[in-house]
Parts: C-alpha cells; sequence; structure tokens
C-alpha cells in the first residue's frame, strides 16, 4: 500500500501526552464539579444548597455529574487504548469489517438503560418541585428593569400579615418556612434565581408564575437576575434574607412603624428635597406635604414599567439600585454575610447606621445615577417610551442637596 | 451554456452551445457570462465547486470576525468590573457574536462542504439547479453584509441571539439593530431553504448509476439529513421574524403584552427552529469526520446504516425537544417532563454515533495527520459536550444552570468542539482535492494542539463558573458575588480569557497555514490519504465537469474497493493494492462520456440577489426603497426566466451539429 | 408523492438488506436507470424530474410556514376587544362564496393541466385564464372583507387578534398573487412558445403550486371563520 509522506509522518504524534491530557481533563471535569460543592465558593454556588429545594435538586443532580463522568472516563479510557495499541505500526490492512449488528443494538440499549434510570427521579423531583400547596407565606415578586419588588400582601401566613408590605432588593422570610413566591414582571421577561435556595423560574408579563422558597437557616443568600432583560441585566441583583421567627416578626412590625418626621435641620431640608426632586417615583409612606395631605408618588406617569422602588424603609435594607450597591460599608457586609445563623438576626436588623453607612456609592447615585449604571434616561433618547424613562434619570443635584438628601434617606428605617 | 464535446482524441474541444438549443431563443436580452477568468468567473458561476468555495472563503470572514467579538467578550470579563465594552456595546457584542458564528460561519461553512462534495460524493456533474445554487450564496452574502451593515449604522442588534420577546421590541431596544437582525436572518434564511431544496433534490436524482442511498458516502448522508432539518425548521424561524419585524416596524402587537400578548409564543417559535439548528450545526461534522476516520483506520465506517439511521433519528427527534431550552419558563410540570425525557432520549442515537467513531478505529491502522487529529478531538470535545448536555436534560438541574455559563460551556464543547473541530477536519482533509496541494502537516499539527489547548482553556472554565453561579449576558461581574477558595470565579474567568487567546492564535496558525505556507507546498498526489469515497476518483481539483466519464458505483467505499482486491480465503482478508488513483483517473478519462453539458453561467442570481437588502433597507429607512428593490428583483427574475438557454433542460441536448469550436468558450 | 416514498424506502431496504449480506456487492442495483439513458428527457435517480421534487420540497416547507402563522392566530383569536371580534365581523356567506370561488379555481386548474397533458395549448391558456381570473376575483374578495373589516375597526394593530388575523390571511392573500403572477407568465411563455422544457411539466408545477394554496385556504377558512372561537 501506498503511504503518503503526511501519512507516515503521523506516528510522531506525541500519544502519551495526548492520553494523559484526555484523561486529566476527564478527572478535571468530573472531579471538579464534585469537589465545588465542598469549598467555600462564590455566594451563588449552585452545588452548595440551603435550603430543602434546592437540597433536592442537588441530590438528583450530583449521581447524575457522576454517571457523566463516569461514562466519560469509560469512552476516554476506551479512546485512549484504541489509540495507543491500534496506531500505525506497518500492520496490514484490516479486514473490512462494516458493525457487528448485535453489538452495535446492544450497545444502544446500554445507554438508553442508563437514561431510563436517570428520567424516572427526575419526573419524581419536578412533580415534587411543582407542589406549592405546603407553602405557609405568600410573597409578590415583581420584576421590572433592573430591580426586584417584594410586596407582601395581607394574609394569616407569614405569621400574619395585617397591612401590605413593599420593599425591594431585599426578600425577608421568615427561615425553615416554605414560602410561595407568586411572580411576574412589568416590563420584559426576567428570572428568579437564588441558587442556594431553588433553582430559576422566569417571571414573564402577563403571567404569574409560582415558586417554592425556603432556607433552612437564618442567613442571606444572594442571587441575580438570569434572564437576559437588557441593557442593565447584569445589575439586576436580589437578595433572600432569612430571619428565624422571633427576627421576623420584629422586621415585620418595623416595616409597618409610621412615618417619622425628620430630626436634623439637614434631613429637614432633605424631605423638602426629596419632594420636590424625587417623591413624583418614590414613595415614602406617612409623607405629607405642608397642608397634611399624604403625598402619593406616580411612577407610572414617569417610568415606562410603571413603578419605582419604595424608599419608606430604605435603610432597614443592606443594598439599593437593584441590590447592586451596598448601603453598608465593605466590613459589616462581610460581618453581616459570614455571620453564624445564631448572630445573623440581630447584624441584619440592626439596619443601616451612621457608622456602617456607605455614603460613597449613594452619594455617586444621587449625583448622576445613569452613569453608575446604565439605564435609558437621556430625553433625546425617549422617542421610543413616549418620553418615559426606564431607570433613574440624571437629576442634576447641587452637592448640598445630595448631603441633605442623604441626611434624610439615613433616617428611613 | 457549455457543451463539452469529446471526441475520441485526447483533448477536449468545447462547442458553443447556442447552436445547439433548440426549444428556447433569447429575447435579445443578455447573453450569458463566458469569462472564465477574474471577478466575473466567479460572480457569475454556477459552478458548484466555485460556490462552494465562496461559501467557505465568506465563512471563514465570518469567523474571524465573530472570533474578535469574542474576544471583546472575554476581554471584559477578565476581571471584575471590566470597562472595555460599555453596557450596550456588550450586549451587541454577544448577540452579534452568536449570530455570526451560528449563521454566518458554520452554517456556510458546512454549506461550503455540502455544496463542493455533495455532488462529487453521488458522481453527479453539478447540483440540480445550478443558478439556484449561485442565488442562495449571494442571497447569504448579502443578507451577511446587511446583518452587519448595523455596526456602522446605529448598532448591532442587542437582545441575545434567542432575542426574547418583548425585550426585542421596540421601547426596549429602540436602535435599529434588532430590525437588522430580523431581516438579516429572513435574507440569511431564504439562501438557507432555497440551498436545502437544491441538494435533497440534487441527493435524490442525480446519484451516479449503482449508487443506492445505502451506498451513499456518509458525509452526503449527514448533509442530506441537514437539508431537511433546514427545509422545516427556516419556515418556522421566518414565522417568528415576520412577526417580529410587523412587530417593530408596522406597530403590529404580537408581542404586545399590555395588549394581551403572550411571550412564551416567541420562545416556542424560535426554539422549534432552534433545536434543529442545533443538529444543522453539528451533524455535517459528524459526517466529514466519518469520512475522516476510516480513512486514517484504514476501516470501513463501523456500523455505517447505525450511523446513518442514528443521524436520522437524531433529526427526527430533534423536533421534539425544543421546550427543554424553556425549563425554567413556567411551561408546568407535566410539559417540563415530557420534554426533559425526551431529551434524554435524544442522547441515545448521538451516544450511538461516538460509540461508532469508537469502534470504527477499533482495530485498525491508525494514522495521525491533523483531519485525524480534529476528528479525535471532535470525538473527546464533543463527548464532554454531551455530557454535560446529559445533566441538564433533567430539568430541575438545569433549573439551576440554564442561562449560566455552564450552558456556555456546554454549547461551545457541543458547537466548537462538534461542529467547529469537524470543519477544520474536512478543511484538512479535503484541501488536496478542493486546491491540488496538501496543507502543511507539521503547521497543522501546531494548529490543532494550540486550539485544543486553547478551547479547553477557554470553555472548561466556564463549567466552574457556571456552576458557581454567574449568569450569562452579564457585562459585568462583581467581586462581591465571586467567592474565595479553588473555585472562585475571578480565577476562572482570568483563565478563560487567556484561553481565548490561546484559541485565536491556533486559529491564526490555520490562516499562516493556509494563506503563506501552503503556497510552498508541493502538488499533491491525486490520493494523499488513501481515501475511500467517490470525490477521490477525479483530478484535483476536479476538472468543472467533475468527472470525465460518470462512475458506476458498485459498493459504499467505491473508491477502496477499485483499488484494492481482497486475495484472502474464507475468513482470512488480505488487502492488495491492485492500482492507484492516478491510474484510474486516467482509465476514466481515456473513456469519458462523449459529450458533456455543463450549465452556462448567469448574470442573474447575484442581481436577484441583490434587491433583497435594497428591500431590507427600506423596511428600516423608507418605503421607496422597497420599491426600488421590488423593481430590481422582478427585472432579475424575468431576466432569469427569459435568458438564453435554460440550462437544467439543456443540460441534456445533443451536441452542436457542426461541432465547431467557440472562441470564447474555449478556456473553460 | 407516494410513489416517490414507496420507491425510495424499498430502495433503502433492499439495499439495507444487500449490505448485511455482501458489502462488496458489485451488481448495479435494478432500481437505478443506466446512465446514457437520454431517451426522453433527462435521467434522475428517481425517476421524478428535478423541479417536481423541488416543488414537493417547497411546499413542504411553506406547511410549516402556515403552520406557525395559523398557530399564532389559534393563540390570539380570542383577544380582541369586545365590540370588534369575530362575532361583530364575520360575513359567512360572503366568505363562503369567495372560498367557493377559490376552490373553483382548483377544479380549472386541473382543466388546464389536463389540457397541457394533450398538448393543447389553446385550452391550456383558456382554463389558465379562467384560473387567474377566479384568483383575482378571490384577491377582490379578500381587499374587500379587509376594507370593511378596517372600516369597522379591527385596523391592524388594534388588537391580538387583528394582527394576527391580517397576517395570517394577508400571507396567503400574497401566496394566491403570486400565483396569479405565475399564471400570467407561464400563459404568456406558452403562447409565445417560449418555455424550453416539458410544457406539460411546467404547467403542472403552477398547478402544484395553485392547489395547495387552495388547500391551506379550506384550512384556514374552516379554522378561522367556521370554527366558533
Amino acid at each position: 500500500m501506498r503511504d503518503s509522506e503526511t501519512g507516515t509522518s503521523l506516528n510522531h504524534v506525541n500519544l502519551p501526552n495526548r492520553r494523559a491530557r484526555t484523561l486529566k481533563f476527564a478527572a478535571l471535569a468530573t472531579a471538579g464539579l464534585f469537589v465545588a460543592g465542598c469549598a467555600t465558593n462564590a455566594p451563588q454556588d449552585t452545588t452548595d444548597p440551603a435550603g430543602t429545594n434546592a437540597q433536592q435538586i442537588y441530590d438528583l443532580s450530583w449521581p447524575i455529574f457522576a454517571i457523566a463522568g463516569l461514562v466519560g472516563v469509560i469512552v476516554f479510557g476506551v479512546l485512549a487504548f484504541v489509540i495507543v495499541r491500534d496506531r500505525d505500526r506497518g500492520q496490514p490492512i484490516p479486514e473490512q469489517t462494516h458493525g457487528k449488528p448485535k453489538l452495535e443494538i446492544a450497545l444502544t440499549i446500554l445507554p438508553a438503560l442508563i437514561l431510563i434510570g436517570v428520567a424516572i427521579p427526575t419526573v419524581g423531583v419536578i412533580m415534587d418541585l411543582d407542589d406549592t400547596s405546603d407553602t405557609e407565606c405568600v410573597v409578590n415578586v415583581t420584576g421590572q428593569q433592573w430591580w426586584w419588588e417584594f410586596d407582601y400582601p395581607v394574609q394569616d401566613g407569614c405569621g400574619g400579615i395585617t397591612e401590605p408590605i413593599v420593599t425591594s432588593g431585599q426578600m425577608v422570610i421568615p427561615a425553615d418556612t416554605n414560602v410561595l413566591i407568586r411572580g411576574t414582571s412589568r416590563d420584559v421577561i426576567h428570572s428568579f434565581w437564588i441558587p442556594r435556595l431553588n433553582g430559576k423560574r422566569d417571571m414573564v408579563p402577563g403571567r404569574v408564575h409560582n415558586l417554592r422558597m425556603q432556607a433552612n437557616e437564618p442567613g442571606i443568600y444572594a442571587g441575580q437576575c438570569a434572564e437576559f432583560c437588557g441593557l442593565s441585566h447584569a445589575n439586576m441583583r436580589m437578595e433572600v434574607v432569612a430571619l428565624d421567627d422571633g427576627d421576623f416578626e420584629t422586621w415585620k412590625a418595623n416595616q409597618l412603624e409610621d412615618y417619622e418626621s425628620p430630626t436634623s435641620e439637614a434631613a429637614l431640608r432633605g424631605e423638602t428635597s426629596f419632594v420636590t426632586n424625587c417623591s413624583r417615583c418614590h414613595q415614602i409612606d406617612g409623607i405629607t406635604d405642608a397642608d397634611g395631605v399624604p403625598i402619593v408618588s406616580r411612577p407610572d406617569q414617569q417610568v415606562y414599567s410603571g413603578a419605582a422602588p419604595n424608599l419608606t424603609n430604605l435603610m432597614t435594607r443592606n443594598t439599593f439600585a437593584g441590590a447592586s450597591w451596598d448601603l453598608i460599608n465593605q466590613d459589616y457586609r462581610d460581618e453581616v454575610w459570614e455571620a453564624s445563623p445564631e448572630e445573623f438576626g440581630d447584624l441584619y436588623l440592626a439596619g443601616v447606621t451612621d457608622d456602617v453607612f456607605n455614603e460613597v456609592d449613594l452619594r455617586e447615585w444621587l449625583r448622576n445615577s445613569p452613569t453608575k449604571k446604565p439605564m435609558y434616561t437621556d430625553p433625546l433618547e425617549l422617542e421610543a417610551t413616549d418620553g418615559l424613562v426606564r431607570g433613574m434619570p440624571y437629576l442634576a443635584l447641587s452637592e448640598d442637596q445630595i448631603d441633605d438628601l442623604l441626611a434624610y434617606l439615613l433616617e428611613r428605617k | 451554456m457549455a457543451i463539452i464535446e469529446r471526441p475520441a482524441g485526447d483533448s477536449l474541444t468545447y462547442a458553443d452551445a447556442d447552436a445547439a438549443v433548440t426549444a428556447t431563443s433569447s429575447y435579445g436580452y443578455l447573453r450569458r457570462p463566458v469569462e472564465t477568468e477574474g471577478w466575473r468567473s466567479w460572480a457569475f458561476t454556477v459552478d458548484h465547486k466555485k460556490i462552494g468555495i465562496m461559501y467557505g472563503v465568506s465563512a471563514m470572514f465570518f469567523f474571524v470576525l465573530g472570533g474578535l467579538e469574542a474576544g471583546l467578550i472575554r476581554l471584559q470579563l477578565a476581571g471584575p468590573e471590566g470597562t472595555i465594552l460599555s453596557a450596550d456595546k456588550y450586549n451587541q457584542m454577544f448577540t452579534m457574536h452568536a449570530t455570526t458564528m451560528v449563521f454566518l460561519f458554520v452554517m456556510p461553512m458546512a454549506a461550503a462542504f455540502a455544496n463542493y462534495f455533495i455532488p462529487l460524493q453521488v458522481g453527479a456533474r453539478d447540483v440540480a439547479f445550478p443558478r439556484l445554487n449561485a442565488l442562495s450564496f449571494w442571497v447569504f452574502i448579502f443578507g451577511a453584509l446587511f446583518l452587519n451593515s448595523s455596526w456602522i449604522l446605529g448598532g448591532g442588534a442587542d437582545g441575545g441571539w434567542f432575542m426574547y420577546a418583548p425585550n426585542s421590541d421596540v421601547p426596549f431596544s429602540p436602535s435599529n439593530g434588532v430590525d437588522f437582525w430580523a431581516l438579516g436572518l429572513q435574507i440569511t434564511g431564504i439562501a438557507s431553504l432555497v440551498g436545502a431544496i437544491n441538494l435533497i433534490v440534487t441527493v435524490l436524482n442525480m446519484r451516479a448509476p449503482g449508487m443506492s442511498l445505502m451506498k451513499m458516502p456518509i458525509f452526503t448522508w449527514m448533509a442530506f439529513v441537514v437539508q431537511f432539518l433546514l427545509l422545516f425548521a427556516i419556515p418556522v424561524i421566518t414565522v417568528a421574524l415576520f412577526l417580529l419585524m410587523f412587530q417593530r416596524s408596522y406597530d403590529a402587537t404580537f408581542f404586545s403584552v399590555e395588549e394581551g400578548a403572550d411571550p412564551l409564543l416567541w420562545q416556542h417559535l424560535f426554539w422549534i427552529f432552534g433545536h434543529p439548528e442545533v443538529y444543522i450545526l453539528v451533524l455535517p461534522s459528524f459526517g466529514i469526520i466519518s469520512e475522516v476516520l476510516p480513512v486514517f483506520s484504514k476501516k470501513p465506517l463501523f456500523g455505517y446504516p447505525f450511523v446513518v439511521f442514528s443521524g436520522a433519528a437524531i433529526g427526527f427527534v430533534g423536533w421534539g425537544v425544543w421546550a427543554h431550552h424553556m425549563f425554567a419558563s413556567g411551561l408546568g410540570p407535566v410539559s417540563v417532563a415530557v420534554f426533559s425525557v425526551a431529551t434524554m432520549a435524544i442522547a441515545v442515537p448521538t451516544g450511538v454515533k461516538i460509540i461508532n467513531w469508537t469502534l470504527t478505529m477499533w482495530g485498525g491502522k491508525l494514522q495521525f495527520t491533523t483531519a485525524m487529529l480534529f476528528a479525535v478531538g471532535l470525538i473527546v470535545q464533543f463527548t464532554i459536550g454531551g455530557l454535560s448536555g446529559v445533566t441538564h436534560s433533567v430539568a430541575p438541574s438545569d433549573t439551576q444552570q440554564t442561562d449560566t455559563y455552564y450552558i456556555v460551556a456546554h454549547f461551545h464543547y457541543v458547537i466548537f468542539g462538534g461542529a467547529v473541530l469537524g470543519l477544520f477536519s474536512g478543511l484538512y482533509y479535503w484541501w488536496p482535492k478542493m486546491f491540488g496541494k496538501c496543507l502543511n502537516e507539521k503547521w497543522g499539527k501546531w494548529n490543532f494542539w494550540v486550539m485544543i489547548i486553547g478551547m479547553n482553556l477557554t470553555f472548561g472554565p466556564m463549567h466552574i463558573v457556571g456552576l458557581q453561579g454567574q449568569p450569562r449576558r452579564m457585562y459585568q461581574w462583581t467581586e462581591n458575588r465571586a467567592g474565595e477558595g479553588p473555585f472562585n470565579i475571578a480565577t476562572w474567568n482570568l483563565v478563560a480569557t487567556i484561553g481565548t487567546f490561546v484559541l485565536a492564535i491556533g486559529t491564526l496558525l490555520f490562516f499562516i497555514n493556509a494563506l503563506v505556507i501552503h503556497r510552498k507546498q508541493p502538488i499533491a498526489p491525486l490520493d494523499p490519504w488513501d481515501a475511500r469515497s467517490l470525490e477521490w476518483l477525479t483530478t484535483s481539483p476536479p476538472k468543472p465537469h467533475n468527472f470525465d466519464r460518470t462512475p458506476t458505483v458498485h459498493a459504499l467505499d467505491e473508491v477502496f474497493h477499485r483499488k484494492y482486491e481482497d486475495i484472502g480465503e474464507g475468513d482470512e482478508h488480505e488487502y492488495v493494492q491492485r492500482s492507484t488513483l492516478e491510474e484510474l483517473v486516467e482509465e476514466e478519462e481515456r473513456n469519458g462520456d462523449a459529450h458533456i453539458h455543463l450549465p452556462a453561467p448567469s448574470y442573474w442570481p447575484i442581481v436577484l440577489a441583490f434587491a433583497l437588502p435594497v428591500m431590507a433597507y427600506g423596511v428600516i429607512y423608507t418605503t421607496w426603497l422597497i420599491v426600488l428593490g421590488a423593481a430590481i428583483a422582478i427585472a432579475a427574475m424575468f431576466g432569469w426566466a427569459l435568458e438564453p438557454a435554460d440550462a437544467e433542460e439543456s443540460d441534456f441536448d445533443p451536441p452542436a451539429a457542426g461541432g465547431e469550436t467557440s472562441k470564447e468558450l474555449a478556456n473553460v | 408523492m407516494s410513489d416517490v416514498v414507496k420507491e425510495t424506502v424499498q430502495d433503502a431496504v433492499e439495499i439495507v438488506k444487500d449490505h448485511a449480506e455482501d458489502v462488496h456487492d458489485h451488481d448495479v442495483h435494478a432500481g437505478d436507470h443506466g446512465h446514457d439513458d437520454h431517451a426522453g428527457g433527462h435521467h434522475t435517480s428517481l425517476g421524478l424530474s428535478n423541479t417536481k421534487l423541488a416543488m414537493w420540497l417547497f411546499l413542504g416547507s411553506e406547511c410549516l410556514l402556515f403552520g406557525g402563522l395559523i398557530s399564532t392566530y389559534m393563540l390570539y383569536r380570542n383577544r380582541h376587544s369586545e365590540d370588534v371580534g369575530p362575532d361583530q365581523l364575520w360575513d359567512i356567506p360572503f366568505t363562503s362564496a369567495s372560498s367557493f370561488v377559490l376552490l373553483m379555481s382548483s377544479l380549472t386548474m386541473v382543466l388546464a393541466v389536463a389540457a397541457a397533458g394533450r398538448k393543447d395549448d389553446r385550452n391550456t391558456k383558456l382554463w389558465m385564464i379562467v384560473t387567474a381570473v377566479l384568483g383575482g376575483l378571490f384577491l377582490s374578495g379578500q381587499v374587500y372583507e379587509f376594507t370593511t373589516f378596517y372600516r369597522e375597526g379591527l385596523g391592524y394593530t388594534e388588537s391580538l387578534f387583528a394582527s394576527s388575523f391580517y397576517t395570517l390571511t394577508g400571507f396567503h392573500g400574497v401566496h394566491v398573487a403570486v400565483g396569479i403572477i405565475m399564471l400570467i407568465a407561464t400563459m404568456g411563455m406558452v403562447a409565445k412558445n417560449k418555455i424550453s422544457g416539458d410544457k406539460a411539466e411546467t404547467v403542472e408545477m403552477v398547478g402544484l403550486y395553485w392547489h395547495f394554496v387552495d388547500v391551506v385556504w379550506i384550512i384556514i377558512f374552516t379554522l378561522v371563520y367556521l370554527i366558533p372561537a
């Protein structure tokens, strides 16, 4: 037979190298996936469940990763064996066999059996996860470009809620309780995802999707909008805060407290400034004008999607602007995030105080929000929305106004 | 039209066809172009080989463009709070990266091979409709250029390649990018549809005598399945794109939620197209390596009928799994369970292919040329992608993985590891057939290894990053969500970025090999790889009419059986080479067919294709352009219908009685 | 078409059988024609002309196009305002009449194809004109209907029902219009003897397309007009 130069030169390929690399990669890919679950890793680690739903998913997933890894190792092992054994050493042309049907059929049935083994528990878990009849607390979740709103309707659940609570960025739930999330969106499709608590569920405008949430222990669980939702998709984050029952009662009571008028001069000026510059969109419950008439925001007249975060209790939460920036400084943030379940409640409920307040980001935000977070707020570019903004526009506030607003906002808790 | 008259002598003569054509006579419009050199010979060609090469060159151009977009994306994500791209530009970048790679690189590259090699592999002189073939190419290239012209006309599309409604509607995406995207893909869709019809007819109707369907080379089979997928998938995306176009340009309400629209409509339409699209991307490469592995194992493809039927099965079941892209969309548990199980089912025929490839090599005489390395690379990389695919066929598991980098890792192992490695395998394998010289093997091996290391460095870490919870399509990631320890997002994002540049160097090595080193390569023998299928039974590159004598096929792996004889007895086999391809081709030349008819070039395909982007600009900017485009299209169609000598018909007309040689056509 | 399928399947089945037994089978399969069989036009592997096969494939693809549009309509058919919906708009007798006209055009198309098969140019032309005129009548009916609906308040952007109704029926109307152009062009070419290949086949191709468009209309008429929402 006639080999070209190219044909013979291939014996020089570094076979051991290839085999080693193949095996190494297989090992890395499979082993890596498991070890990932053990190390202290990213706050959105999908292999580190902290609630029953995520746990159920994880318990279903890891054996499948293991099976997949094993199949991979076998395939690569056989392949490496063939590559080494059957490389051209000048042996004669092998028999021109076209196949062995019986072997073929056997090797077709084998993966089919494995997959049937995978399919049965999968269907079970799908059905289980969909069942929300055992939930004891309802939170309505609404996505909007580019932040999440959480509202707690009046209900007997959640230990009883007598007046609606509206908050954003951080969803506070009682720990060790099955919470029903009823989610939708005001504009485009978003996806609600707290990896350590449950898989993601798209929040689709015009539809309500249910999702069950449960956290085993008090703590804070990171999440991120997972369906691409436009310009600032990356800046649409959220956190779930789980509190034990007592702390949760405290939190609820605090949310429903009456409006407290500003105490300092600066804060008083800030209140005026807020009414002038902010209250068209942002609601603060209880705030009144000079005649004592409650001021009600009308974000639907300014914002395309129709709402803006309610700021009544801004400083009880640790984040702002789609949970993308912190209201507390990095040290205190670390303290909160790393707190043990026992300590967590107190640290969280302390809220944003003078000494842990992260003024920098909020000041930058008030100075010029669209440069901090990309949004559609340039009046010249709003033809498509009839002049309505998507996001918080540049307000041209003076530094003094910002000082006053910061003083005022710091008291909102 | 050119008739190649071949009298008993050894030199070919060419007769002007006009004299021979009786059924039609020209209206006195433009005659058929006859140039055989210069740009006209390419612009007006209907030769499937030239069209194939043009597809390939354009595809490679868009591969580089899509690669640059990918490079920018990776640079942006190398560290936290990346600032290389603005959010807006980043969104455009990943949208156009995916769109470019899927529609403007992998699909046309596969079309290049299908165009070039299907007629050769089935023993035909051209495709069934040569002018439609030219039309397909020009429609594709004009559509692709139209799509990319958005970069200089206000920015590319920014809704992601999946373009979910309502985020793709005007209020949420006010620039014209999405319009360019919707119209551009409609145009390239026309190209795919016309090409699909053409190639299906070619395969069904133009096979050489003796070539039954089950003796067809496997690449032809897989490309054939792909054409059916295109035939039925393209109209579905066309509907979706029309709805989007009407929504954006003519204020329709299909995706207006305030009117009661259901955003999931788009998702269903898109993925009913989108999932078969995945197989449209990988099956041609499966076909390619199913050619390459047997050649360099010196064994026939193991279980050829199984590979054929599993390919067809993948094509078939591929229609029933689209909703696995929507496990998080809120379909309800029953739908999710059904699609979850259906998705697992499709892993079976895919597994069959991997098993058959491995068994093809089993007991073979393996020669690791670059083409073979890429083929084996495909098996390894695609297996990884396939196995990670199984992990998210499990719907609950997928709700943790979908829209994260884990998915990005998965489909890059499938598309880059599956489709692209296969295409490179094909380039190295068929290069001598197309250009008469082999690519340099030493450079080829560097090309392979750098590329494979680069791809694993780039896409491997994405598994980790994804499982650590980094969603896709975020223009920035933040330190606070990166974590610590060995699997922190920061480190692995950086590794992926470094990998991208390794991958880019690997790709660059190919271009150096193909454009620089290639010039100094010696002329290749007719059979550099000891090949097995029909496309090798001719000169390299093939003559315009492909085969001097239409081959009669007796067996699968026809060329192998013409070269070798089994002199063993009973169960003992011993193969002796009886003839070389040089001898075989010489024999074909000696016994060439008496007269060979080739379709003539035509002006009209490129003109007709040009009308489409004109109309598309009209939809975006001004109605007058639609009218102008329509006028061009109508003129072109009349020119097409009325130009002299309808090639498809007159291919088989008797030769010119006088046998006079036309000077114009002397060097066809 | 079924013959083609049958033949292909048979071909495949037999070859698989051959394959299993002896892959070095050197016999040319009986189903394949000798290549030098140039008599009577061109040889194809399936014995079906390329253009006809291509038309069938194209129509197969069109099924999916209309499938998508019909699904969209079915999803949105009930999403309209109280007072501008099918109940207020449909004029079933009128639409039935225009549907009947289109159905009749299929009959005249059959006559044209038959005439072409007999190489009867005169009747071919005649029946093609009649078909085109009937198609034109149907289109006029559609234009009239659209105008009426528009006057009654059903603008294209009015509701989901409106958008999907106009898109679906509009797409069909464009198909009819293309068919009419094909008819007229083919007729002109028949008249001037400009058809290079098999004249009867060209007419038959136009016929295939025309029947397809008619069948689609029957489906649309049933789903859109007759079955109550």
